[in-house]
């Protein structure tokens, strides 16, 4: 019998344990999450898409605005995975390149901006759940990732440059290098 | 006799529904307003001025529902904005509402569009008439071949109709033409309903965001880590686990392994993976087994084949040719895996000094 009663208790913690996990959550991250998510939502629908668009057919030209300055805004604006739809302002061979930036770009700022990608956020929710086991404020961790986020996605959109160069030679298709609206 | 044109309507900025195309017809003609104190919205002018309809405040004045062949509301989301599309009216909403409040089922895309300026409005050069009130079905598929016919309308017609409408405006009521376009305080108490109602908006997208895609998951990850954890796997894969997230060179590695091309791909789908690592790294820091300086280079290491799954539907979002799809899989493959191990040791060396 106590097999069994010993059994039956460590079944039920397995649920236990699940539940205070989930409870711990729903009060600690649900409601800063829905606070940032209706302010953000609100600020994006007063600022309007139009206005980022404008933004976007601007910033082609250069590669630090193309592959930084407008994903990062993009993701901070529309979020994931709207922000990758700013791409179609790009010249055909650039797409590749600002979707590969852009989308990194909508998991890197997510630990201070979690409106970003709240599908994804658990990435850095996850981590940061030790973080904050421990006591520790996550907000370092959020920035640091924001901050070598900008630094690297940028690299990461450069680099795309040439891979698509090396695989537009691999393949035989040239992509157009002109914009056309 | 007036004549009418189509117009075209589509969504704006944080809308739903549409793109509407309607056209007023011969005793089905009037535009009616029910906005905020009896204001007149802008785009009431911009209507009349296309289709040659005439405009009615629908607080001054009730119109029976057979003239009426377009609405505009600007309804926060609670009842009015359904009322409408419930009686298959077509109906503009000014504000940024979807399909919301106790009639939400009536509101659909073939009926129904919001946040509506000035720029959603144009001409329907000739598009077929797609929203039309009921019993009138009939008539709305007369109307298209009406539409061929009468676009070419004259100048001199449609001044008349101007006039037409100004007449009818003052008939309509006195008082109204200074209530037209509001006085100070009107405009003001219009502007503050239009940010309230964007929060009121926004507080629901959110809520729904959090229902359909944040709960579900933290009850997955949650019973999953009550597994892990109750069953003693935990202890188990934490040590598989930590040799490979517990130090730099660990990460590196992980890193490594996830950018490789092909297996980028299978990684990627939903970020689930990544994600439940993510809180299994988490948890380990929280019970001291990882030092939490590597949270960082674990954060880009568990993530280098982002997206690699998603790369059609990303190109696709943005218009790319199916040539440039074509290229654009292996070109964005082929730079995750480069830049994937240097996003983690940069992610390493910046990590100094985060937690002391």
């Amino acid at each position: 019998m106590d097999y069994v009663i010993k059994f039956a208790e460590g079944f039920m913690n397995l649920f236990n344990t699940g539940a205070s996990t989930f409870i711990g959550w729903m009060s600690g991250i649900v409601p800063v999450v829905l606070m940032l998510l209706i302010a953000m939502n609100t600020l994006i629908n007063l600022i309007g898409e139009e206005r980022i668009n404008k933004l976007a057919k601007a910033s082609t030209k250069n590669p630090l605005l193309r592959y930084m300055i407008l994903p990062y805004l993009g993701a901070f604006m529309l979020g994931n995975p709207t922000a990758l739809s700013l791409g179609r302002f790009m010249p055909e061979r650039l797409k590749p390149s600002y979707y590969a930036s852009a989308s990194y770009f909508c998991h890197t700022s997510s630990g201070v901006f979690p409106h970003i990608n709240p599908g994804e956020v658990f990435i850095f929710l996850g981590i940061a759940e030790g973080i904050s086991t421990l006591g520790l404020s996550t907000m370092p961790l959020a920035m640091r990732y924001m901050f070598v986020g900008l630094v690297m996605n940028f690299v990461s959109g450069w680099a795309t440059d040439f891979t698509t160069k090396f695989v537009m030679k691999q393949q035989g298709i040239e992509l157009s290098n002109e914009l056309k609206m | 006799m007036a004549e009418y044109n189509a117009i075209k309507i589509v969504k704006g900025s944080g809308g739903f529904g549409g793109p509407l195309v309607v056209k007023p017809e011969e005793g089905k003609d009037k535009l009616v307003y029910i906005t905020g104190g009896g204001a007149k919205p802008d785009i009431v002018d911009k209507i009349v001025e296309l289709t040659g309809c005439e405009a009615v405040n629908g607080f001054k004045t009730s119109v029976p529902e057979k003239e009426i062949f377009l609405v505009i509301i600007d309804c926060g989301g609670t009842l009015r904005c359904g009322i409408y599309p419930q009686k298959r009216i077509p109906t503009i909403n000014v504000m940024p509402v979807g399909k919301s409040g106790p009639l939400a089922k009536h509101i659909t895309e073939d009926i129904y569009v919001s946040a509506v300026g000035v720029n959603q409005i144009s001409d329907a050069n000739g598009e077929p008439v797609n929203a039309a009130a009921p019993g009138s079905t009939v008539l709305g598929s007369v109307s298209e071949s009406k539409t061929v016919e009468s676009t070419p309308a004259s100048t001199e017609e449609k001044k008349d109709e101007r006039q037409f409408k100004y007449s009818a405006d003052k008939k309509v009521s006195q008082t109204m033409a200074e209530g037209n376009k509001g006085g100070i305080v009107t405009k003001i108490g219009m502007a503050a309903g239009k940010v309230i109602n964007t929060f009121n908006q926004a507080a629901r997208d959110a809520v729904q965001t959090m229902i359909t895609s944040i709960i579900p998951f933290m009850g997955f990850v949650s019973l999953l880590i009550g597994l892990i954890q109750g069953s003693g796997f935990g202890d188990w894969f934490a040590k598989l686990l930590i040799p490979l997230a517990g130090t730099g060179i660990g990460l590196v590695i992980l890193g490594f392994i996830c950018s490789i091309p092909f297996l980028s791909v299978l990684l990627g789908p939903g970020a689930v993976m990544a994600q439940v690592i993510g809180t299994l790294i988490g948890v380990e820091i929280g019970k001291g087994n990882i030092n939490p300086n590597l949270a960082l280079p674990a954060l880009f290491a568990i993530n280098t084949q982002c997206a690699c799954d998603f790369v059609p539907v990303g190109l696709g979002l943005a218009e790319a040719e199916p040539e440039t799809v074509e290229v654009g899989v292996p070109a964005v493959l082929y730079s995750r895996f480069l830049t994937g191990v240097p996003r983690v040791l940069v992610g390493w060396l910046a990590s100094v000094g985060m937690y002391v």
